[in-house]
């Protein structure tokens, strides 16, 4: 059996660059994996927040909002590309 | 004002999905069926954007009996659709209202077209009552909601333009968030609110005029009206929340001494409008700090828990509210913080005013 599921360096640049689109701000895509995404540098907040999920369901196949219902795995770009891809959909070639 | 809505098909106008129904595809929604004859009835053109085959369309405007001024059906972005259908038809996209049970459809359309009126199913069947649906009453407040968009547009361009961040922006807007006491004249607004918000709204039933009067004057509760309003023009009242301070309730029975009194949040609201105004986190914000001030150790906030809904959880845990571990989708939860850690700091647009 192998697996698509790509290298967590990968997603987390990815979600960066994603993070700079929905938050119209191209900086935002280098901040550091570290960086708390609520408040602070980042400021995420309900509306770019809902982009930042509907972007991930569509590029990666995660629902981030019905599995993690606290949202907790926003903390920072590291977790959230760490929850990403551990439930990336794996493709069983058997 | 309204001039054409625009309908997803599955799980919307349809009370279920087309292409997974078998052979005898579901009937019309009962309750959007009337909203679609009212609204025809009015002048209001109807239009379908959804991810379906072509006969879906024919399919819809045989069972419903409405004539569709455009069908867009396939699997490309649904902004798109909108756009076609905009173009086609020779509107402003802020004359068109979309439709969709969908979150991320939603979504998507509200990134791509902001000036169009993106509304939840059952947002829409509350719209027949709305003045930008009601073409032959022109009120005070149906004029003042024109307006209202002409600022929405000019704001936003000006948002698009300004490629700093939210906050920068929000301060070079002027923007002025008014938390207070409601005054008795606040309570129908608030009322209304209750009645139309779901997208960011914790409780499960709208809650009355005559209730939220009672409340209002009750020493166990706080009733909170949210005014926003920047340069571009002034919004009103946007939100509102009511708030149970655990103390000795309306009979006089005084709660266990021993015991950390929270305060409860029965109500959170915000009208859709404001989205991505800094409203909710100036609220909660507020809310912490005078739950604190009050003396309460922990603010608790009940809400379902939806994918409709997840903007708003999305503030509650910028907020640092967190729900326990037992959580589910489509159960009730109480999202929950500490007061003994410091509160969110109040976002420097944001007043708030003293109670009685």
């Amino acid at each position: 059996m192998t697996t698509d599921r790509r290298p967590a360096g990968s997603v987390l640049a990815e979600l960066a660059a994603i993070l700079g689109r929905v938050t119209g701000r191209e900086q935002v895509a280098v901040i550091t994996p570290e960086t708390a995404l609520f408040g602070g540098g980042v400021g995420l907040d309900s509306l770019t927040g809902t982009l930042l999920l509907v972007e991930v369901q569509h590029r990666f196949g995660v629902d981030v909002a019905a599995a993690d219902l606290n949202l907790d795995c926003l903390a920072t770009l590291a977790t959230l590309a760490a929850f990403v891809s551990e439930r990336l959909p794996v493709r069983d070639s058997r | 004002m309204i001039k054409c809505v625009v309908w997803d098909i599955d799980n919307t106008l349809l009370a279920g999905t087309y292409l997974e129904s078998g052979a005898r595809p579901p009937g019309p929604d009962p309750e959007l069926l009337g909203v679609l004859r009212e609204l025809d009835h009015r002048g209001i053109v109807h239009a379908l954007a959804s991810k379906n085959p072509p006969e879906a369309a024919d399919y819809v405007a045989t069972v419903t009996g409405v004539p569709f001024a455009a069908a867009e059906c396939g699997w490309g972005r649904k902004s798109d659709a909108l756009r076609r259908i905009i173009d086609d038809l020779g509107l402003g996209a802020d004359a068109v209202a979309f439709v969709d049970d969908d979150l991320l459809e939603r979504a998507e359309v509200a990134a791509a077209l902001p000036e169009v009126l993106v509304l939840l199913p059952e947002d829409a069947a509350d719209a027949p009552s709305w003045p930008e649906f009601s073409p032959a009453v022109i009120t005070a407040e149906g004029r003042r909601r024109g307006e209202m968009y002409a600022q929405r547009r000019r704001r936003q361009e000006e948002a698009r333009a300004f490629g700093g961040s939210r906050d920068d922006f929000l301060r070079r807007a002027c923007t002025e968030v008014l938390i207070a006491p409601a005054g008795l004249g606040d309570v129908p607004r608030l009322h209304e609110l209750s009645v139309r918000t779901h997208q960011f709204n914790t409780a499960s039933a709208p809650v009355s005029e005559g209730e939220l009067a009672s409340l209002h004057g009750s020493a166990g509760h706080r009733l909170v009206a949210v005014r926003l309003r920047d340069r571009f023009g002034d919004d009103g009242i946007v939100g509102g929340a009511l708030i149970d301070r655990g103390e000795a309730n309306d009979s006089g029975v005084p709660p266990d001494p021993g015991a950390a009194r929270s305060w409860t949040v029965s109500l959170l609201m915000m009208s859709c409008r404001a989205l991505g105004r800094g409203v909710l986190d100036a609220l909660l914000a507020a809310l912490c700090q005078r739950a604190v001030a009050d003396g309460a150790g922990e603010l608790r906030i009940p809400c379902l828990v939806t994918d409709r809904n997840v903007p708003l959880r999305l503030a509650l845990a910028a907020a640092g509210f967190r729900a326990g571990a037992a959580a589910q989708p489509g159960q009730p939860a109480t999202f929950g913080r500490s007061l003994t850690e410091p509160p969110p700091g109040l976002p420097d647009w944001a007043t708030v005013a003293d109670g009685p």
